[in-house]
Order: structure tokens, then C-alpha cells, then sequence
């Protein structure tokens, strides 16, 4: 059979059509594949491809019990109810679920919140925990939905609020370790590019598919022990509530380590209702952020510099007169009498200033506070203690403070015969306690710090090395040191701490400038020391009281706070009595 | 079924190569024609195709499946935190502090120490 097309038949005509289709669908199809290509992928990928973001868990905090992490901050998932008013149907119901689940967290206008039928979206009730949210849900409830969120929950409550600080709404870390270590507490998000279908559950079909799984933050465990934190702060309070004073602060630090065991400030605020709190300064981490007048504590330092040097002994001598010149200033003890030579070690326990200008003048040449001995002074208290500097603890907000030069023209003698008893500069609590047990524990600074170690996903505990920065002192020089502060707490308060151990420490009460001039009426009480045994200090413990218009001192207010804390750390730490 | 010998002609490069070679070829007596070949064609583009959408849908089908176990590790993991939480709680100081046992203690009298 002849299958060939006879010319000009109907036939031939119908296949010169679908050729022609044909060819016209062989150009679209080239134009839209081919040419649009890229387009239309585009397109496609944007309905089919989704990016979802997956959060990065923030890092958990820890403090220590003895030598084990114990949560102290933790991420919870709660829940927001919500209502689309335009599509309940059981008002009396949903409003009965609610309250009867949500309790307090549930809004109290529930009824006016479902009556707004122009509004898609009310929310009910806040904050719920995940039991509570699947009670609601197996109401089955029209119209009723949740968001998930994360919150910070804290198990022990208020403490230690201002050196662990608080994570806002945006979900950033604000003052205090949330704030100083937010970086490391953030983690990064992860990345999950797939395409989905219609109900967003991810395909393994597709060439650009993304898992980046998140990488959570660091759980970082803090140096601060969860026992020692909550005595300090029940010891300040008491303190507070016997002295009268409003404001009050306490740290205790290991000497030997530099790790702060204890940050108590009051008042406080609980971290967990952060929004409700209207006085922003209570935020504020006071040891590190409110440089002050340290005042008489800062004698030990000046005493520490005068023996470094070699220029004096506990047990030198000088001509007290009860006041002492410099240049066109007299500068005046605070106790008047015991006219006539006596030893520096006695003037320390009376806490003379005529006795540390003379330390002063001898590091110049003996009769003056020169160049020279200002350089010796500015060298060992800025340089060596690193006051007026920061110490770049991981807490948020931390402030220098000042110590004036020699160099500038207000670095003179007067200012630094101020400066030997505490006036005339500003450092913060923590920079004077981690001085300090540089000169308890035998002469070497560690950098001060909150951090104990890290706990990785698995819950190992790796613990963190100290710094050791520099050797302020030599070693003798810091032995004779803790006999003067030892011997200058013995003199007047040994009946106070419990018998069989080392405990030393010098009083400082400090003047508050009001508008440039020292105040009468008003001070601040300090209280400088450490405790243990004769061979080791192990603890250091600095206390502050003040409050507006309050005369309050060191001796009075101060140490009996500090010996509180001090005889609770020496069962603590389980230190056994000498003989 | 019958066997013939194929004459074709060969160059004598390739009788050169088929040295050794049978110089005879099978020969099918059954004939496809182009629509057969054309419609067998198309058998084959259909059964591949079944096969690849076969293969998509069980590759589908355990995405689902790791879906609702990843679904389910989360609520797991979502619902180990929330004890973690709890148990935190029920360990923390104020709630020792506040225990029946801790406030029915009292403190000693006197303390001695067991010398080193």
C-alpha cells in the first residue's frame, strides 16, 4: 500500500497544520525552558523552596555547689495564647479553659478580648508552660492558637541578679555576665533550605538543599558558689537592716585564683520581672560599676608600697603630732591623740593618715612627697594593684575609675598625700579586692574573674585555668603585710571571729563629695580582709554600706558584716583550727 | 526459525580484521516495523518514567517519616528541659531552705574539730 501523501490532499493540509503547531510549541517551549529558564526557576523556587531559620539555644549559666555546677539560669519554652475572635465559638468555654489552666498568666479582660470580633489576633493569656498549653489543646477549643517562645528561667530565684543581669525581648543579653558574655551565650543560628510541601515538612527532592544545623551557646559556668552567694546576701541584708544603711555591697574572692565566690548587692531586683523594675540604676552591678573613694582601706596599699621599697617597716617609727603639712594643707587624723614616736604598725591599727603621708615623704626624700615618690606611688597603685583600671571581668557595664597621674598637673603632692588615705581617686570594689589578695596570698595578681569553666552538651564540667598577671609585691613583703592587717584586727575586734584561725583585714570609712565638697554627714563604711589559716588565705571579702545622707563606718557597720560572712566561710570551707 | 548466510561485502581491511572470524550473522525473520518500534519506545520512556516516580514518592514518603521523628525528639527534648527545669527547682536553696526537713534543724551548741 502506498502510505505516501498525495499532493495537495486534505490530509497533507492537516499534517502541514500540526507541523506547524508543532513548531510553534517547539519555539515556546524553547523560549520558556531555554530562554526564561532562570525565571521561572525563581519563581518556582520561591513557592517550593523555604528557608527556615533554626534558632541557636542560649547558652545555660551555672554557679557552683562546692565544686559541682548547679543551674542558675535555664531556657524555658512557654507559650502566648491567642484568639481569632472572628472564628471562636465558645466564648464562656475558652474563657472557663483559660482562666482555670492559665491562672495569673491569663489576661483579665478575657471576655472584652473575644467580644472584638474586627480583630483577627487577641491574645489571652502569656507565658504558659507547655503542661499547661497541651491542657488547652485537648479542649479543642475554635479559633484558639499558640506561639511558641523561650524565656530564661532561674531556679534559685533572685540570686546573684545583678552579676548575672537579664536577656530582653530582642533576645540580647543586658548588664551583668548576660550582657558581658553575650557573644559566647548567643550561639549562631542554623540554616534548613529544602523544598517543602505544602505543609512546609522538608523534601529530600531538589538540588539546593541547606542543613546547617545551629550551634547552640556556651553553658558557662560561673566561679560564683551558690551557697557562699546566698550567705553573703543574707549577711548584707541583716547588715543593712542593723546599720540603717540603704545601699550595700559585698565580694568574696579567692586569693589564690583570683575567682570571685560571691557578688552580692542590695538593693536588687529579680532578674525573672526585669520589665517591671522602674529604677534602671538597680541594674547596675555596684563592685564594678560605682567607683568610690576607697578611704582608709587603701592604707594597706600605700603600707605594701612603703615595704616593697624598702623605705619603711611595720615596726619604723615616727613623731605623730596628730596632723602632718603638705605643702599649703594640713592633713589631720580622723582619731586625735597618742602624741609621740610610735610604730607604723600601731598607727596602722589606729588607721593614722599622719602615718601614711610619712610613708609617702620617706619613698621621696623623707620630708616630702616628690616627683619621685609620686611615680613610686602611681607605679605601684595603678601599674602594680591596677586600680583605676579595668580589670576586664566578663561582666557587663564595668567602670575604670581615675587615679590621676604625677605627670598632669593635678597629680601633686597634696593630691597624693589624699591619696594615701583613700582620698583624691576612684577605683571600684572589684579592682581594690583583686589588689588585695595580691597581697594576701603572697604577692602575685590574678586578673579577677566570674568564670569557673564551661559544660559542654554532654554535661562535662571543664574547668577554667587562672591568669596570673604580675608579682606586685614580693613575697615578704606580702607576709608582713598580713601580720599588719592581722595584727590591726586583733588589736580592737579578735573577740568577733572564731578562735584558731588567721583573719586580718583593715576599715575604711570614706567621705562622699556633694557637689565638689567632702561631706560632714555622710560616709560610706568599708571593711577589708581576708581569712584562713596562718600558711594560706583562703578567702578575701570586702564589704561596703552607704546610703544618701547616712554616716555610716567601716568599724561599725562594716565589719560586723564581714565577720558574719567570715566565720560562715571558715565552716564552709571546712578550715581547720590551729591547735 | 531458519538460519541463512548473510553476503554482504567486506574491504579487505576487514577481512583482514575478521581473520578467524565466522563470517555469518543471525538474522531475525521477524520484522518490527516503525510504529512497533515507536510504540515499544514509548513503553519503555512510560515504565522508566513509573519507575523515577516510584522512587520520588518512596524518597517522599520517608521524608515524612523523619519529619514525625524529628517531630517527636523535639517534644521529647522540649519535655527533658521542662524536667530539668522542675528538677533544678526542687533542689534549689530556697527550696531546701524552706523544706520540712530543713526547718524542724537546729544549730549546734558547740562544735569540735578532729585534730590533724
Amino acid at each position: 500500500m502506498n502510505l505516501e501523501l498525495q499532493k495537495g490532499s486534505r490530509s497533507k493540509a492537516l499534517a502541514s497544520i500540526i507541523i506547524g503547531i508543532m513548531v510553534i510549541f517547539v519555539f515556546r517551549l524553547f523560549y520558556l525552558q531555554i530562554i526564561q529558564h532562570d525565571y521561572y526557576v525563581d519563581i518556582a523556587n520561591v513557592e517550593q523552596i523555604k528557608r527556615l531559620s533554626i534558632p541557636a539555644k542560649r547558652g545555660l549559666i551555672y554557679a557552683l555547689d562546692g565544686s559541682l555546677p548547679v543551674p542558675l539560669v535555664m531556657n524555658q519554652t512557654v507559650f502566648t495564647v491567642f484568639a481569632d475572635p472572628q472564628t471562636t465559638n465558645n466564648d464562656s468555654k475558652i474563657i472557663d479553659t483559660i482562666r482555670r489552666v492559665a491562672g495569673g498568666n491569663a489576661r483579665p479582660d478575657l471576655q472584652e478580648l473575644l467580644n472584638m470580633k474586627e480583630s483577627r489576633y487577641q491574645i489571652l493569656a502569656t507565658r504558659i508552660t507547655r503542661t499547661q498549653a497541651d491542657m488547652i489543646k485537648s479542649e479543642n477549643l475554635s479559633g484558639i492558637g499558640f506561639q511558641e517562645e523561650t524565656q530564661r528561667v532561674y531556679p534559685e530565684g533572685a540570686l546573684a541578679s545583678q552579676a548575672l543581669g537579664f536577656v530582653d525581648f530582642s533576645g540580647v543579653g543586658r548588664y551583668g555576665i548576660e550582657g558581658g558574655l553575650d557573644d559566647r551565650l548567643t550561639g549562631v543560628d542554623g540554616l534548613l533550605q529544602s523544598v517543602t510541601d505544602i505543609s512546609s515538612v522538608p523534601l529530600t527532592i531538589g538540588t539546593n538543599n541547606i542543613d546547617q544545623p545551629a550551634v547552640d551557646g556556651e553553658n558557662i559556668v560561673l566561679s560564683i558558689d551558690r551557697n557562699i552567694q546566698s550567705y553573703a546576701e543574707k549577711a548584707l541584708s541583716d547588715g543593712l537592716t542593723r546599720t540603717g544603711a540603704t545601699k550595700g555591697s559585698v565580694i568574696v574572692m579567692d586569693p589564690q585564683t583570683g575567682k570571685v565566690m560571691a557578688m552580692a548587692n542590695l538593693p536588687s531586683y529579680d532578674q525573672a520581672k526585669f520589665f517591671e523594675v522602674t529604677d534602671a540604676s538597680l541594674f547596675n552591678n555596684a563592685t564594678i560599676s560605682v567607683p568610690y573613694e576607697p578611704g582608709s582601706d587603701i592604707k594597706t596599699f600605700i603600707m605594701a608600697t612603703g615595704i616593697d621599697k624598702g623605705v619603711v617597716t611595720p615596726d619604723s617609727t615616727y613623731e605623730n603630732t596628730g596632723r602632718i603639712q603638705v605643702d599649703d594643707r594640713i592633713i589631720s587624723n580622723a582619731t586625735q591623740g597618742h602624741i609621740g614616736t610610735i610604730s607604723l604598725q600601731y598607727a596602722f591599727n589606729w588607721s593614722f593618715n599622719t602615718a601614711v603621708v610619712t610613708v609617702a615623704q620617706r619613698l621621696g626624700d623623707g620630708s616630702s612627697i616628690t616627683r619621685e615618690a609620686r611615680d613610686t606611688i602611681y607605679d605601684y597603685f595603678h601599674n602594680k594593684y591596677r586600680l583605676g583600671q579595668l580589670t576586664d571581668i566578663e561582666l557587663d557595664g564595668e567602670v575604670a575609675g581615675t587615679i590621676i597621674p604625677p605627670t598632669e598637673a593635678d597629680g601633686n603632692a597634696v593630691r597624693y598625700s589624699n591619696m594615701t588615705f583613700g582620698q583624691g581617686l576612684d577605683v571600684t570594689m572589684v579592682q581594690v579586692t583583686a589588689a588585695f589578695c595580691s597581697i594576701a596570698n603572697g604577692g602575685e595578681y590574678y586578673k579577677p574573674t566570674m568564670l569557673a569553666g564551661v559544660v559542654d552538651k554532654d554535661g562535662n564540667y571543664t574547668p577554667n585555668q587562672t591568669t596570673k598577671l604580675s608579682t606586685p609585691v614580693n613575697i615578704s613583703t606580702s607576709r608582713l603585710m598580713r601580720e599588719m592587717t592581722h595584727t590591726a584586727r586583733s588589736a580592737f575586734y579578735t573577740i568577733v571571729d572564731k578562735p584558731g584561725y588567721y583573719i586580718g583585714g583593715k576599715t575604711g570609712t570614706s567621705q562622699v563629695l556633694r557637689d565638689g565638697v567632702y561631706s560632714d554627714t555622710e560616709t560610706i563604711g568599708t571593711y577589708l580582709g581576708y581569712g584562713g589559716s596562718e600558711d594560706l588565705s583562703r578567702y578575701v571579702i570586702m564589704v561596703q554600706v552607704s546610703g544618701d545622707g547616712k554616716s555610716l563606718s567601716g568599724p561599725r557597720d562594716a565589719l560586723p558584716i564581714f565577720t558574719d560572712i567570715s566565720n560562715w566561710m571558715l565552716n564552709y570551707l571546712e578550715i581547720q583550727p590551729k591547735g | 526459525m531458519s538460519y541463512q548466510f548473510a553476503q554482504n561485502y567486506s574491504s579487505r581491511r576487514r577481512q583482514n580484521w575478521s581473520r578467524n572470524q565466522n563470517n555469518v550473522a543471525f538474522v531475525s525473520a521477524i520484522k518490527l516495523g516503525p510504529v512497533t518500534h515507536t510504540v515499544l519506545i514509548a513503553l519503555m520512556i512510560t515504565v522508566l518514567g513509573l519507575i523515577y516516580l516510584t522512587q520520588a514518592t518512596r524518597a517522599t514518603g520517608y521524608d515524612y517519616e523523619t519529619q514525625k521523628i524529628d517531630s517527636q525528639i523535639a517534644t521529647l527534648n522540649a519535655e527533658k528541659s521542662d524536667l530539668e527545669i522542675e528538677n533544678a527547682r526542687l533542689t534549689s536553696l530556697e527550696t531546701v531552705k524552706n523544706s520540712s526537713v530543713a526547718t524542724t534543724m537546729t544549730a549546734p551548741v558547740t562544735t569540735e574539730y578532729a585534730q590533724q
